[in-house]
This record gives C-alpha cells, structure tokens and sequence, in this order.
C-alpha cells in the first residue's frame, strides 16, 4: 500500500547540508503495524513528514494507493491527506476553541461529506474511542488521555488508509499511555494500518514490525523480537 | 462552509474579535454621519443663486466730500460704467446674492399691521437689474425707465413697481402662483407694490435663511452717500476689466473712495466657507478612521495568524488547501465584520437621532447606512487579507516539528 | 520596584517596535484629532475678559410687536432703540453704563500722501472704554463732558495710529473723518478681546473698530449704523429724526454691576422702565427685559459655531476607535507574553505586581502618545489654519497655550491606563506555570 524507495531529504542552508534521510527505502502493506524509532536527531520526524506528505523529499520514489506523491500539487497532496492519512500527534494538536465534536468534524469538513454523513461517522468514531458523554466538552476539560483519545477519533473519521502517529503516548503519564496503546492495538487488529513513531522502546514491542533509523538510514527492519538491547541510544 | 464551527470558536474566545466589532461600529456610525453631513452641505452648495455669477463682480462706491452729490455721481458712474466696453450692464445697489448682508422686509398681502407679512430681499434696482444680474424674467415685464423712482428720506414711502422670484409668487399664492403678475401687496405696512414681473430665482445675501429664495427687486434709487455698483461683463473679460474699472471710478471723482471690489464668484467662497471646509474635514475623518480601523484589524489579524500557527498547520495536516485555511480567516473577519456593521448600523442611526435634536443637522437618507456597510465590510476584508494570505502559506510541517 | 517595572515596560516596548509603535501612533492620531478640536472650541468659548466676565451685562428690553416675538420662542430683541438707549443712559442707575453702535467713515489723512480710506467706527458714550478695560498706549478716552458737549474727539486703534501717523503719539493731533475734524485723545494698544463680545452681529471674531468717537457726536453728524438694524413698525415720515423716535432696534446697551444686589436692582429699574413706556403706548408686549453677563450672553447668541460642536462629537468617538484599537494591541501583546507572565508568577509575583508592571508599560505607552499626541494636535491646527485660512481671526484660534498641552498629554495618558485596564486584568488571570506548554 506504501511504498518508499531511496528516500533522500536534504536540507540546504547558507552554510550546512544536513542530509536527514539517506537513501531510505520501506514498504507497509495493509493491516500491519509497524514503527518506526530511533534516537532524536536520526530522522524519525523527517521520515514521520515524508510519510504523511506534510514535507516533500529530495530524491527517491513514493508510491502511495498507487498514486506517485511527488507528481501532486499542493492542493492534490492536501486531498490526499485529507482521505488516506490519520495523523496522531505527540501535544494532541486539538483546537483549544472547539468542543469534541466540532475537532473530529474538521478533516470531515474538508472532505465535503454533508451534516448527516458527517454526524454519523462523528458518532461512531467516538463510540469506537469511549468518549461518547464528551461531545460537548472542550478539550481544557478533558484529561491528557481523553484529548488523545478524541485525536484518534478525528484521525479515525475519515476512514484512512493508514494512521501516522508521533509518539502517540509522549505527553501521557504511564496508565493513560497503556489505555491508548490498547486503543491503538483494537483498532489495528480491525484492519487499520498504523505506522507509530517512537523513542520508547516499550511501545515499539506493541508493534508488530520494527524499523530502526540511525542518522538517516535505516538500520533493523524487523519483525518485533525484543528490542530492549539494540534500539535506545 | 464553516461558519458554525468559526462562530462557536469565536464565541469562546470573543475579546479581540469583539473590539474589532466595537471598532468596527463606530466607525461606521461616524462614517453614516459624516457622509448625511456632506450630502447636505453639497446640496446646499450646489443651490443656484439665479445671477451669471461667472461674469459679474461689484464694489463699493462711499463718497465723503462735502459736496458730494449723489444723484449726480450715481447717473454719471453708471453712464460710464455702461458705455465700458465687455460690460453688459450696470446698476447701483444695495447687495447682492450670497454677501451676507442686505435688506430684508416684510411684505403683506393686505394693507395694516395685523395682516401677516412674508420676509423677502429687497434689492434696489432700475430698468437694468436683470440685465446686470443675468436673471431669468419668466412672466410679466422687466422695469420701465418711468417706474424708476430715488428714495426720499423724508417721506420714507415705497411704492410703485417690483419683480419678485418665482418662490416669492408661490409664497404668497401658493394656489396659482403665475397669478401674481399685476397684483399689489403691500411694504413698511401699507405701502402698496404693484409686480409687474416674476424672475425663476434670485437668492437672498443670507445662504443659511428660510426664506433665501424670496427676493424684490424695487425700481427704487438710494440717496446714501454708499453704493454698491454691480457690473456684468462678457464672457472672459471679467478680470481684465475689474482693475481698469476700479481705476476709472476711483479717479472720476476724488470725493469718493472706492473699495470692497469682489466677484460673484469669491462671494459664494465666501458664503460656503464653513460648509466647504465641514466637508474636507469630514472627509479627512472618515478616511483617517478607516486607515485606523482597517489598520487595527491587520495588526490584530496578523497576530492571531502567529498565535495559531500550529493550528493552521494541523489544519492542513488533516487535508486543509491552502484555499481553504484563507477562506477559513476572511469568512472568520466576515463573520466579525458582519456583527460589527449591523451594530454600527445602530449605532448610526441612534447618533443620527441625537444630531438631528441637538444640533439641527439632517436626518440621514436610507441608502446611505447600507452603503456604508457595505464598505466597511469590504475594507474589513481586504484588510484581513494579507494575514489571511500569511496564514495560507503556513507549512503542513508545523504541525509536527513547532513546539 | 517602580525603576523595575519602569525598565521592563522600556525594554518590552523596544522589543516589539512595530506593536509599540502602532500603539503609540493610534493614541496621538486619536489625542491629535481630539484636541485640535478641543482647542478651537475652548479658544472659541474662553472668557475673553475673565476679570470683569461676571460683571458686565448686555441690557435687553422687549420693546418688539405684539404680533410676534422677535426671535423664537419668545426672545426680546438683542439691541436697543435709540429712545430706550438713550433714557437709559439718562438715568444712569448702573455704576457704568454704555451705548454704542458700529457705523463707517472715510479717514483722509492729511496731505497728498496717502489716500482718503475706509474706517469702521463705533460711536460711544464715555463708559466704553473703563468698562471693557481697554488698554492705552497714549493719552485716555474723553469724560462726560465731553458726551454732553458733543466734542469731536476720537480714539484710535493701533493700526490706524500707525498707518496715519507713524506709530508717534498723537494726541491732540486732528483727524479728518468725511468733512468733520476730530481731536486725539487717545490711542489704544492692541487689543483684541477673543471673541468681539460687546458686539457680536457683525461677526464674533472680527477685529475690534478702527476709530471711536463720542455717541453724541456720532449721532450729530446722522451716522447711521453698519451693523443690523431691524424695525417691526415703518420709520414714517420725517428722515433722520424719524429714525431715531422709531421702533427700530440698532445700538448695544451694557451696565456695570458688582454683586446680585446691584443687579436685582437694576433688573427691577429696567421692569420700572419697561411699565413707564407702556403708558405711553408703546412696549405692548408682556415684560421680558434680560441681563445676561458675558458669559450668559456669549451662550445666548451661539458664539461657538455649530459646526465646531458637531466636530468635537465626531473626534470624541474617534478617540474612542482609537482607544479600542489601542485595547486590542494591548490585549494582544498581553496574549503574546502569556508564557513570559506565567512564568513571573510561577517564580513568585504577585496579581498585584503582574498588574502594575503592566500598568507602568501602558502608562509610558501613553506618555509616548500624548507626546507625539501633542505634535499631532501642532499639526492639527496648522491644518486648520490652511483650511480656514480666509478669515483673520483664524490666528487667534490656532494657538496651542500650556493649558491645552498639558491636557493633551494628560489625556493621552488617562486614556492609555484606560485601555490598558482589560488587557492587564487578564494579564493577572494568568495562572503561574499554565502557558508553558500550548498549542
């Protein structure tokens, strides 16, 4: 479904080339769930943006449902995050002004879907999250955990192709991380593809399969054996 | 579109957008005004005065000799000044339209004090008044040299001719004004006029009277040792002649000063002044209000773009165009605006009222607070658009890597 | 702490030079348009002779037609008939009292020079010139006497003085008025009373009569006025004498009087007066005599042009956007450092203190402003000047004298802590540490 061949990103400045990808090849097929770690600094949210076509790359192929990315403009890539992508972001990235239901409506809105297609696939996203008594609160009301839960939810809504999460549990204490991983795993094993970047080594292990970036590359690709040893640096 | 979720957004945080809307009000409740204001005031100016204001200019003839003759100097200066060449015509006078000063008198349709009396000018005049003022003789007859009469000090009476404006017949028969012509009405109580004639318009010396558009001429000649001379010229000549004019009385006769030379056209200037310079005041206000408003509603645009920056940014993660994140911030401002005029729109009107109370001014036409809107409406949105473009240009990538 | 807050308030405002400067400009351009306006109004209403204001009052007897009121609703005419006038100064009953009217001459000064010119005059009983403080730069007025003895002596304006013999002293000098001498006997520094109160007809900020000579001789010589002369009855028959046993109403008549005695007094003569002329048939209307002191009299007769009113309104609600606009930056500049203030008070300040620091910032912002509001109100007036550069006496109006500076500058920072209540309350709101992390 996802197929990346020698992805390269450079950043040029004045003074420094930073190469933050090199030659960085991966295929997610359907169904699997995968992530993605690494040390900060090794590329993890260049590949996070790459994959999610919030960045373009400088070299290298990416084939998306069949459709190559770099040959869309602006407005087609918007389109095509708008349908096949459910972000996931570490600071949960709600909009602080709205209430539960107006933040899972926004990508809703994007898409076009009219008020009754919208509310029904609202509806049933938030059932699926365990929120449905927390239509009407904003997000300062609702616990760290309940504010991710309602990003899965609008990540969710649009029926993507693949969620991208970064680092979905970071700015959760322990018990909340665990609840949302659970969520995580339930909604993989419905069939929804999920590609998860991380730094903790314990989420990773949720995982199915496990790739592991240094400075740019990727150094594992696995399926998840215990990583306990290799990953943190 | 968006509108519920950007009204409900706006509505958890109102302040800013509020004091834009407050902003937004004011100015238009001074723009409707102030606007009412210069339509009135341009209408009053744009009133004709009925004379050929281009071509006629007067001055002042004050003679101060001992021997100083007045009828004399009067029929030998108005010999001279009509055997000129590139003058029309020339006669002695008291004022003329729009100078600020003249004669007024009640004038009664029915002889005696008790009978209710209708203010008009007065301009003393001869055979030559329309001539000289360039008026419009509409019914009856001009003056003959034979009604003309000098005014004697002694006995004070008036009688005789005179040729009133067409407001004037309309005044005193308002069934059939055309009538007028060969009735008498009566001066100084009892004094009979017969009008002989009807002029479309001449204005009174005060542009600011109820009754400006009621004026007499009277074949009627002053013996005071001032006059006023009111000379008409041909087309383009005017200034070329006022000095040699002004020259030639001032040495024809050494018993008198000549002085207050001025054209019809500086004399409207002048009569207009406050209300021309009201206008560019206005118009100053208004537009240095909008700059402000429009102004503030950039800085406070733009800073509300920088502080949502992530949220933009997520946005366009989640599928938003650019297209759709500026319409997102014009549809926000047009929301704001709109509250902001239809308050204003109140506000205008509730200003309106009180102006008309306190200070007399006119009641604003019902057009005007709709266009009003409709501008600041306009203004409002192109001034959101630079932050709103700002916004648009915001990286799908702030979404993950701002903090 | 103050010097504290003083040096944070400078060095955020330096640090945000655009939003600083956008405020500032918004409160000058505000207190800019406002006290150009305030200034032509007050110069306009100011007491043009604030010593003696609440002493001197205009005599107004209604001696008008049954018919109708002179002026609407029910207003006795604002000069006097020269009988009334004339028995009032008779009677004397005020401590000083004054008739006068504004009439034209021609001046030839002597020899071949200079050409024979216009004049306003104005023809005076004596009183005029102790009575409206009028200052002299050589010799004096003339006295009774001289009023009863219908003396051709004159008083000179400045100008004139100059222009006929040079600025010397000229007293005992003789002027030469149409065909009639007249004898200096004194002449006047400048004087130029803002506006013209004792005669406000002929314009209420016209410069001040060129020469003055006694209302006795003004009327020996059958000098009729240039000013308004109105009449609800004809002259008849019978030419200048005629005119002066009319009803017509032409000359200005004011008393002196100190206390509320003297004037219940004299109010109570006048009413005498008025009831002794209806036993002569005339006065048929009801009593209705006035003594307004100038002030009351300025007021009466709308000195201040309407115009000017309406404009004070309008830039009052100018300075309103202005200060919105101005509420709005603060708010937003507030917004922007929330994270700077949270921190403040996590590191233990206080609501008080979060307050005043940003108080003293908004109290310097409007410092700045009214300072800058200052220049504006300069410029203001300058274009005011060019605007209504016509009239003469625009001059006089367009001065900036300490008095409206200073209220500049006090409004300007009034209306700054003003604005910054809002914006500054919520400052304190923020919670300590609670702005640290945000989206």
């Amino acid at each position: 479904m996802l197929r990346m061949n020698n992805i390269s990103k450079v950043y040029r400045t004045e003074s420094v080339e930073t190469h933050a990808l090199r030659e960085f090849s991966l295929s997610v097929d359907e169904g699997e769930f995968v992530s993605v770690t690494g040390p900060s600094g090794s590329g993890k949210t260049t590949f996070l943006n790459i994959a999610g076509l919030l960045e373009e790359f400088s070299g290298g192929s990416y084939e998306l449902d069949g459709e190559d990315v770099p040959q869309l403009n602006d407005r087609e890539r918007s389109r095509v995050r708008n349908e096949k992508i459910g972000f996931i972001f570490q600071s949960f990235n709600l909009i602080p002004e709205l209430d539960v239901f107006d933040n899972v409506d926004v990508p809703l809105r994007y898409r076009g879907f009219n008020a009754a297609e919208r509310r029904n696939r609202i509806e049933r996203v938030i059932n699926i999250v365990g929120l449905s008594s927390r239509l009407n609160h904003l997000p300062s009301q609702l616990s760290g955990g309940q504010q991710q839960r309602v990003a899965i939810a609008r990540a969710l809504a649009g029926e993507p192709r693949f969620l991208l999460a970064d680092e979905p549990t970071g700015n959760l204490d322990s018990h909340m991380a665990s609840s949302v991983m659970d969520l995580l795993t339930e909604i993989n094993e419905n069939g929804t593809t999920i590609i998860m970047v991380t730094h903790e080594p314990s989420l990773a292990e949720r995982a199915r399969r496990n790739i592991h970036v240094h400075d740019g590359r990727i150094s594992t690709d696995d399926p998840n054996l215990h990583l306990a040893t290799a990953v943190t640096a | 579109m968006e509108i519920g979720p950007i009204f409900r957004a706006l509505m958890r945080n109102k302040t800013s957008y509020v004091l834009i809307a407050l902003q937004i009000a004011v100015t238009l409740a001074i723009m409707a005004n102030a606007i009412a204001i210069i339509q009135e005031r341009s209408r009053l100016m744009g009133r004709p005065s009925g004379v050929d204001e281009n071509n006629i200019f007067y001055l002042t003839s004050t003679g101060f000799a001992e021997d100083f003759d007045v009828r004399s100097t009067i029929t030998e200066d108005l010999d001279a000044l009509r055997n000129t060449p590139g003058v029309i015509d020339a006669i002695s006078t008291n004022t003329v339209p729009l100078q600020g000063g003249g004669w007024s008198s009640g004038i009664r349709l029915e002889p005696g004090r008790d009978n209710e009396s209708t203010g008009f000018a007065i301009y003393f005049s001869d055979e030559h008044g329309i001539n000289t003022f360039g008026l419009d003789l509409v019914a009856g007859r001009n003056f003959l040299p034979t009604d003309v009469y000098w005014h004697d000090f002694d006995t004070n009476r008036w009688e005789g001719a005179g040729i009133i404006t067409r407001a004037g017949a309309e005044t005193l028969y308002p069934d059939d004004p055309d009538s007028a012509v060969g009735k008498t009405v009566y001066i100084n109580d009892d004094d009979p006029i017969t009008i002989v004639g009807l002029v479309d318009k001449m204005q009174a010396a005060w542009n600011g009277w109820s009754g400006v558009e009621r004026s007499m001429l009277v074949p009627h000649k002053r013996t005071s040792k001032s006059t006023r001379y009111v000379i008409r010229t041909e087309p383009g000549l005017r200034d070329r002649l006022m000095p040699e004019i002004e020259e030639m009385l001032a040495t024809s006769n050494r018993g008198r000063i000549v002085q207050g030379m001025r054209t019809m056209t500086e004399t409207r200037e002048r009569s207009y002044f406050m209300d021309g310079s009201m206008i560019k005041l206005l118009i100053f206000i208004v537009a240095v209000l909008t700059a402000i408003t429009s102004l503030g509603i950039v800085g406070l645009a733009s800073f509300s773009v920088t502080r949502r920056r992530k949220q933009i940014g997520t946005r366009r993660a989640l599928g938003a165009t650019r297209v759709a994140i500026l319409r997102y911030f014009m549809l926000e401002n047009f929301l704001v605006s709109g509250v902001g005029v239809a308050g204003g729109a109140i506000l205008a009107v509730g200003l309106n009222i009180w102006m008309v109370q306190t200070f007399d001014l006119a009641r604003i036409a019902w057009y005007i607070i709709p266009a009003a809107m409709l501008t600041l409406w306009v203004v409002g949105q192109a001034a959101v658009y630079g932050p709103a473009r700002r916004a648009s240009l915001v990286p799908p990538a702030v979404a993950t890597r701002a903090v | 702490m103050f010097r504290y807050y003083l040096k944070l308030g400078l060095l955020s405002i330096r640090g945000n030079p655009m939003l600083s400067g956008l405020m500032v400009a918004a409160i000058a351009v505000g207190i800019g348009a406002c006290m150009t306006i305030v200034n032509v109004d007050y110069i306009m209403s100011g007491n043009p002779i604030p010593q003696k204001s609440d002493v001197l009052f205009r005599v107004q007897l209604d001696s008008w037609s049954p018919d109708e009121p002179y002026d609407d609703p029910d207003e006795p005419p604002d000069q006097v008939t020269y009988l009334d006038g004339t028995a009032l100064l008779k009677a004397g009953k005020a401590r000083r009292q004054v008739l006068s009217y504004r009439s034209g001459r021609v001046l030839r000064p002597e020899g071949e020079e200079q050409m024979p010119f216009d004049v306003n005059s104005r023809g005076t009983s004596a009183d005029f010139f102790a009575m409206f403080d009028v200052p002299f730069k050589y010799g004096s007025g003339w006295d009774k006497t001289a009023d009863d003895n219908v003396e051709m002596v004159i008083v000179l304006s400045r100008e004139i003085n100059d222009r006929v013999f040079g600025g010397e002293n000229s007293v005992g000098r003789t002027v030469m008025l149409n065909g009639d001498a007249f004898r200096v006997t004194g002449v006047l520094e400048d004087w130029t009373p803002i506006p013209k109160f004792y005669d406000i007809t002929n314009g209420a900020f016209n410069e001040v009569e060129d020469v003055y000579f006694p209302f006795s001789v003004s009327i020996s010589i059958e000098l009729s006025g240039r000013g308004n002369t109105s009449c609800w009855k004809p002259v008849g028959v019978g030419g200048w004498s005629a005119f002066l046993n009319s009803e017509c109403v032409w000359m200005q008549y004011w008393v002196e009087l100190h206390g509320d005695d003297e004037r219940a007094e004299y109010l109570a003569f006048l009413d005498a007066y008025a009831e002794s002329q209806k036993l002569l048939g005339r006065f048929p209307r009801p009593l209705n005599n006035r003594l307004n002191n100038v002030m009351e009299w300025m007021e009466y007769r709308e000195v201040v042009e309407e115009d000017v009113k309406v404009l004070l309104g309008l830039a009052i609600l100018f300075l309103v956007v202005c200060l919105l606009n101005t509420i709005g930056l603060l708010l937003a500049k507030v917004l922007r450092r929330s994270a700077d203030i949270s921190l403040r008070r996590a590191l233990g300040a206080s609501k008080n203190a979060v307050f005043s620091q940003y108080i003293i910032e908004a109290g310097v912002i409007g410092l700045a402003g009214g300072l800058a509001g200052v220049g504006m109100t300069w410029l203001g007036l300058r274009g005011i000047e060019i605007l209504y550069g016509q009239f003469d006496f625009v001059s006089n109006l367009v001065s900036m004298d300490w008095v409206m500076i200073l209220a500049a500058v006090v409004l300007a920072i009034f209306s700054a802590l003003g604005a910054a209540l809002y914006p500054t309350w919520r400052a304190c709101r923020i919670e300590p540490a609670s702005q640290l992390k945000t989206i």
